[in-house]
């Protein structure tokens, strides 16, 4: 039940990051510059990695 | 690549013959029955889930319309790639829920599970109707870019109609012979296919055209900034707004998991474990829509510019004399995108029309095997309906599209309550999806009458969910007991 909660908030925190306003604030500049990306996409590309951290991380929590 | 280069037609009679050879072997392998050719017979492991989900979901329009949306509109378009990261999460936590009723009442779509849930057959008629006029459309898009991959790759010894039919003749024959095993292996095969074209030429053209992804941007960053920058540009060149952006999101998130094409393949895993997991690995299929945006970036100041957003890919294609190989590879790709997601739209939408628009409105008894039956012959006459609309009307059906998506969208209260909330009754969620359909439908026909400008989806959402709730809390479910079991069902986990 805590995983689910933790992993709740982690959907909430990337909803607010991907539109406004946490994407207008945090991540919707050109620089720097990160694995030859504007700042803009690598920012949504982190996202990707992390939700896929998260469901692992809820995925294994579901183990005894 | 004037003429007909025989590497082109190569490279893609071979991709046809593999996908032929994929799509029939598995054919005895499922039993004779509707189960057996809707849903696999319940019995499908993770490989195939991965690509059944992941394949069908990027369609002609990831591989063709996105490089296309990049080069014209920028950054607005990284909001296919935003909703794409929260759309699937949904079905971790409802798929298991829905598989176990399915298991249990013998389900295969998910509008007879909602139909159950609420002792009421009409929800599955409207269900069905919604669906088939989201569906028609959609596989017509999915032709209309098969056909201009062919013409392209014959260098226009065929005609569209012609390279058309040759296609989807062989989704046909795979798709009638082994169901949704012929549209799993199909999608092992081309969503494999996808990928590796996808970071090839993503990687490729930006070297070509501009010595590397980093000097690209550095470029970008200096001529165009305004195409880098969140929420982008509208179609016609103008800036997009904050909240159109950020409620297009949001609804496209919530509108994902409805899908009743997806939605049914919970009642397709062999078990939980494996449902979650294509969940859990579905970002890993999601990140090669970047090299596809990284593709539509390369076109920006290419010279001679081409003359539409949908042209874009083919137009570079055409103008950088690349070997035959590659192009020939490159269409394959094309090809896989198109048939992964029309195959899986012809399956799901002839079982949805049997299942839901026959058998479960109208309470009739069929024999498992009869049952199959027809639902072979609706995917032929799907595919032939679609067939005549792609020849006949070709581009305005991007407009009808556009307006068919939305009431699927729509779908999303209902599922939720029919798996989750007991005091949900059958004239709450009725009222909800009716009335939320029609102002999503209003509100995108008249943009204007919108009070703020946000996603019409939104609105119909919104209304959807609040009449849900009231209208369910003013009326009586018509058989508690019911209820009650069947959310007790849902509820009980496997233990995987």
């Amino acid at each position: 039940v805590r995983s689910q909660a933790a992993f709740g908030a982690f959907c909430l925190a990337a909803l607010a990051a991907l539109t406004w306003p946490g994407y207008a604030w945090l991540g919707n500049r050109i620089e720097p510059r990160l694995l030859g990306l504007p700042f803009s996409l690598f920012w949504i590309v982190a996202w990707i990695a992390a939700s896929f951290a998260a469901l692992c991380a809820l995925e294994r929590a579901r183990r005894p | 690549l004037d003429g007909q280069n025989p590497y082109v037609l190569g490279a893609i009679a071979l991709y046809l013959a593999a996908c032929l050879w994929a799509g029939l072997r598995p054919a005895k392998d499922q039993s004779a029955s509707a189960t057996g050719f809707v849903a696999g017979d319940r019995a499908l492991g993770p490989l195939l889930m991965y690509f059944i989900t992941g394949a069908t979901i990027f369609s002609a329009f990831t591989f063709m319309g996105m490089p296309g949306w990049a080069w014209g509109r920028g950054a607005s378009s990284f909001y296919i790639l935003s909703y794409g990261i929260l759309g699937f999460v949904p079905f971790y936590f409802l798929g298991p829920r829905a598989a176990r009723v399915g298991r249990h009442f013998g389900f295969v779509t998910q509008a007879e599970m909602i139909a159950r849930r609420f002792s009421c057959p009409a929800i599955a008629l409207v269900l069905a109707l919604v669906t088939l006029f989201a569906f028609v459309p959609y596989i017509v898009v999915q032709m209309t870019g098969a056909g201009v991959l062919m013409r392209l790759a014959t260098g226009g010894a065929l005609s569209e109609a012609q390279g058309v039919a040759i296609v989807y003749g062989v989704v046909a024959i795979y798709v009638l012979n082994s169901g949704v095993l012929g549209v799993g292996w199909t999608n092992v095969l081309q969503g494999v296919l996808m990928l590796v074209m996808a970071w090839a030429l993503g990687l490729y053209l930006p070297q070509r055209l501009h010595g590397g992804v980093g000097e690209m941007f550095a470029v970008l960053a200096e001529r165009a900034p305004e195409k880098l920058l969140a929420p982008g540009l509208t179609r016609s060149g103008q800036p997009w707004q904050w909240s159109e952006y950020s409620s297009a999101v949001l609804v496209s998130m919530i509108g994902f998991t409805c899908w009743p094409h997806l939605f049914m393949k919970a009642f397709s895993a062999r078990d939980e474990r494996t449902l979650r997991r294509s969940v859990v690995l579905y970002p890993t299929f999601l990140i090669f829509q970047v090299p596809i945006l990284l593709m539509g970036f390369a076109a920006i100041g290419f010279e001679p510019a081409p003359a539409n957003e949908a042209d874009v890919l083919p137009h570079l294609l055409l103008n950088l004399d690349l070997p035959g190989l590659v192009v020939g590879a490159f269409c394959a790709g094309g090809l896989a995108a198109s048939m992964s997601t029309g195959d899986a739209l012809a399956h799901g939408g002839a079982s949805i029309a049997v299942r839901d628009g026959w058998v479960t409105a109208f309470a009739r008894r069929v024999s498992p095997e009869r049952e199959r039956t027809l639902v072979r012959w609706m995917v032929a006459v799907l595919l032939a309906v679609a067939y005549v609309l792609t020849i006949t009307w070709g581009e305005g059906i991007v407009e009808i599209l556009l307006m068919a998506y939305g009431p699927i969208t729509q779908i999303g209260p209902a599922l939720v309550a029919c798996l989750c909330w007991k005091r949900a009754t059958a004239a709450g969620v009725l009222t909800g999806l009716l009335s939320g359909t029609a102002l999503m439908l209003w509100f995108s026909r008249v943009p204007d009458a919108r009070p703020f400008p946000m996603h019409a989806g939104l609105y119909g959402l919104a209304l959807n969910a609040v009449l849900l709730v009231l209208v369910s809390l003013c009326t009586r479910s018509r058989n508690p007991a019911a209820d009650a079991e069947f959310l007790a069902i849902a509820a009980r986990a496997d233990g995987t």
